[in-house]
């Protein structure tokens, strides 16, 4: 079932990326339409499988990844619409096509521990994806700032500074996403870290929940970096090129924590 | 009915005569009701900018309407003709339509892509169309070339980028900060190079102008030229800097006035906020390092200058899929004439039509009541509209003025037509290509 959303978000893609070299306004309307058909296809897919198993399905990585990318692409619908922007889906859609391949092609079936029931751990998982989602376009959006703010540094004025809305434009995005995921990360880890509190202590995933477990202590890692991003880095003179590092620096982190170290590293949270 | 133009413009006079054959001066309703009164042209537009003077006009014999344009050139400005003459260009029919189209796109203006010219030649076929000088032929065109100049301005990058250097600063500072609005400038210097781009700044929306000169009196001077400025002395230059977004340096001094450490020195109070440094000072102002702290943006005049550049390089590379736009509206337009060839022999076949339908109608219809002479005279007046449709839109396709004439004589022939006058066609709209009247269904009238 995830095939046609991945289907269609490759589809966006391509127009996305041909909008942002021709700039044929034609060729934007019809990228955003191909990415809101995709999210509506995946809006179908998530539902169906909550329906199907009682629950949103966030219970295994592959899950987590698509839902996920749901996430992804409507905060970015969201932002495409509030600011009238289109160049951002070149960057973003790349990372929604390549996290939607693994549930397409490798789905795993959606099944919940015993340990995984109640309200809390539907906040723990949906907050933490949806910060996630936000801090996916904090990170695109510090790339790009990145790249223009070098193009007018460097006094060639080219490719990125035809297509890029202003860096005062960007440097608010930036932040606004970040400070709205950083919300969402800490609700989600407080839901977390109540939810673990409260859960039987038999299962042995339970007993791995400790900052030696990698999945925990680079969580910590991405909450202090997010945290000093949105509360110290401007009153220290951090903004504009650091605080887009930053951003991309903390999302490469959430990334690698969501694929490698979910599938790989951790004790605690293999679900 | 043909199309002709008389014109004169940048390309072909210096600006001392163009000013004399300005038709702004006067007023284009002046211009337009002098040709009118002299029954050069069925239809006249009038287009005056500071670059061109152009007549547009439609004529039977263009030939003859062109010199009576150019005579009207002479004696309306009281210039005299052999000096002009030279400068003096005329075309007809296909050529004017390529020639309008090419001056909507902003392909004959001085610079390239410019976008003022859409707007004065919306204006000129506005002031024609309220001297009632305009007609259909010149509507179509003009209607045409608002079309061509927003295609090339949606599909090409001719009118991309700034080509001009206070342009060009303004549309950095716009990268840089995004809206302008509220954002405050320090012009050190109280020459005219900073004034103009410091007014440019203002005209985008900029909150606060600041002038700082060592002489405080020129700085006031320079302020009050600017309008809701403020000058500030010499010494104070240094704490504005920490407070300002962008700084314009354009003083006459012979070594730099703002080093790197002075400026890497006011970063840390702004917390590196983002400080935009225009130098257009010879020699430079601002010491080259500035440009490498961190925040900091300098360009000097040569970076600006690049930048024009590359822009007016970037538009002289579309200017030749701006053609392509042109030559295939200019083609539409020219199958829209071509079209208007049959018009004559469609109006004689429907007159000759309507005739005998009318005919019919008195001779038959005379004894029904009114109401039903009234359904059958719209039912007989849709069967007419429907037979004619066909050959009405047949002989508009045809693109040949031979072959039309072909068809016209043979139909003259088989329905023994009297082809109308051609001083009406112009003016006479067009046959509906098909009627959306709908007719109810007959009903004979109950008798009481």
């Amino acid at each position: 079932m995830n095939f046609v959303p991945l289907a269609l978000y490759s589809a966006a893609l391509i127009a996305y990326v041909w909008h942002f070299t021709a700039r044929h306004p034609a060729v934007g309307r019809a990228a955003t339409t191909l990415l809101v058909f995709g999210a509506l296809a995946h809006t179908f897919v998530v539902g169906m499988q909550t329906m199907e198993v009682g629950h949103i399905p966030v219970t295994n990585a592959a899950s987590a990844i698509s839902t996920f990318v749901w996430l992804l692409a409507l905060a970015y619908l969201y932002t495409e619409m509030t600011t009238d922007e289109r160049a951002m889906g070149a960057f973003i859609l790349p990372l929604a096509v390549g996290l939607q391949s693994i549930p397409a092609f490798k789905p795993v079936i959606e099944q919940r521990a015993e340990v995984l029931q109640g309200p809390l751990f539907g906040v723990h998982v949906s907050a933490l994806l949806f910060a996630y989602a936000s801090f996916a376009l904090a990170g695109v959006i510090g790339v790009t700032y990145v790249l223009l703010f070098k193009e007018i540094k460097a006094k060639h004025l080219g490719f990125f500074y035809a297509r890029m809305p202003s860096l005062q434009v960007l440097d608010t995005m930036n932040y606004r996403a970040i400070v709205i995921g950083w919300v969402f990360l800490t609700v989600g880890r407080l839901a977390g870290f109540v939810l673990a509190g409260n859960s039987p202590s038999y299962d042995p995933r339970l007993q791995a929940m400790s900052l030696q477990d990698p999945k925990i202590f680079v969580a910590l890692v991405c909450w202090a970096i997010y945290s000093f991003e949105a509360f110290a880095a401007r009153a220290l003179g951090w903004g504009g090129r650091r605080s887009a590092y930053l951003s991309a620096l903390g999302f490469a982190i959430v990334l690698l924590n969501f694929v490698p170290v979910s599938y790989f590293l951790t004790n605690s949270h293999n679900f | 009915m043909h199309l002709f133009l008389v014109g004169i413009s940048h390309r072909t006079a210096t600006v001392e005569l163009r000013e004399r054959v300005d038709f702004q001066t006067r007023g284009l309703a002046s211009a337009l009701g002098a040709l009118r009164a002299r029954g050069i042209a069925r239809e006249a537009v009038v287009l005056s900018t500071c670059n061109r003077s152009e007549m547009y006009g439609v004529a039977d014999d263009p030939a003859s309407a062109r010199l009576a344009a150019v005579q009207f050139l002479s004696e309306y400005h009281g210039v005299d003709r052999s000096e002009r003459e030279p400068h003096i260009y005329s075309s007809a029919d296909g050529d004017v339509a390529r020639h309008l189209f090419r001056v909507s796109a902003g392909l004959d203006s001085l610079v390239v892509g410019e976008p003022q010219i859409l707007g004065q030649v919306k204006e000129a076929h506005g002031a024609a169309t309220l001297a009632q000088t305009s007609g259909p032929l010149l509507h179509r065109l003009f209607h045409s070339s608002f079309g061509v100049g927003k295609r090339v301005r949606s599909e090409t990058g001719l009118g991309a980028g700034a080509v001009s250097i206070s342009f060009a600063a303004v549309s950095l500072a716009k990268k840089i900060f995004g809206e302008l609005k509220g954002r405050s400038v320090l012009v050190i210097g109280a020459g005219e190079m900073g004034k103009l781009t410091a007014l440019h700044m203002k005209s985008q929306g900029v909150q606060q102008v600041t002038i700082v000169s060592r002489t405080m009196a020129n700085a006031v001077r320079t302020a009050e030229a600017i309008g809701g400025a403020s000058a500030a002395p010499w010494h104070e230059m240094t704490t504005l800097l920490g407070t300002v977004d962008i700084v314009i340096s354009a003083t006459g001094a012979a070594s730099p006035i703002l080093t790197k450490a002075q400026i890497e020195a006011v970063m840390r109070p702004r917390r590196n906020r983002p400080l935009f440094v225009i130098d257009i000072a010879l020699p430079r102002d601002v010491e080259a390092a500035a440009g490498e702290i961190e925040q900091v943006f300098l360009y000097n005049i040569d970076d600006l200058q690049a930048t024009v550049q590359e822009n007016l390089a970037r538009r002289a590379s579309e200017v030749q899929r701006a053609e392509a736009i042109v030559t295939e509206e200019v083609e539409k337009f020219g199958a829209w004439m071509r079209s208007r060839n049959a018009i004559p022999i469609v109006v004689a076949l429907r007159q000759r039509f309507d005739a005998v339908r009318r005919a019919e109608l008195d001779r038959l219809a005379a004894g029904l009541p009114p109401e039903t002479r009234e359904r059958v005279d719209d039912i007989t007046r849709l069967v007419l509209e429907k037979l004619l449709l066909t050959p009405t839109e047949q002989l508009k396709q045809i693109g040949d003025p031979e072959v039309v004439s072909a068809y016209a004589e043979t139909l003259t022939r088989l329905f023994a037509l009297s082809t109308p006058p051609a001083e009406t066609e112009s003016a006479r709209p067009e046959p509906p290509a098909r009627s959306d009247r709908r007719v109810e269904p007959f009903v004979r009238p109950q008798k009481r």
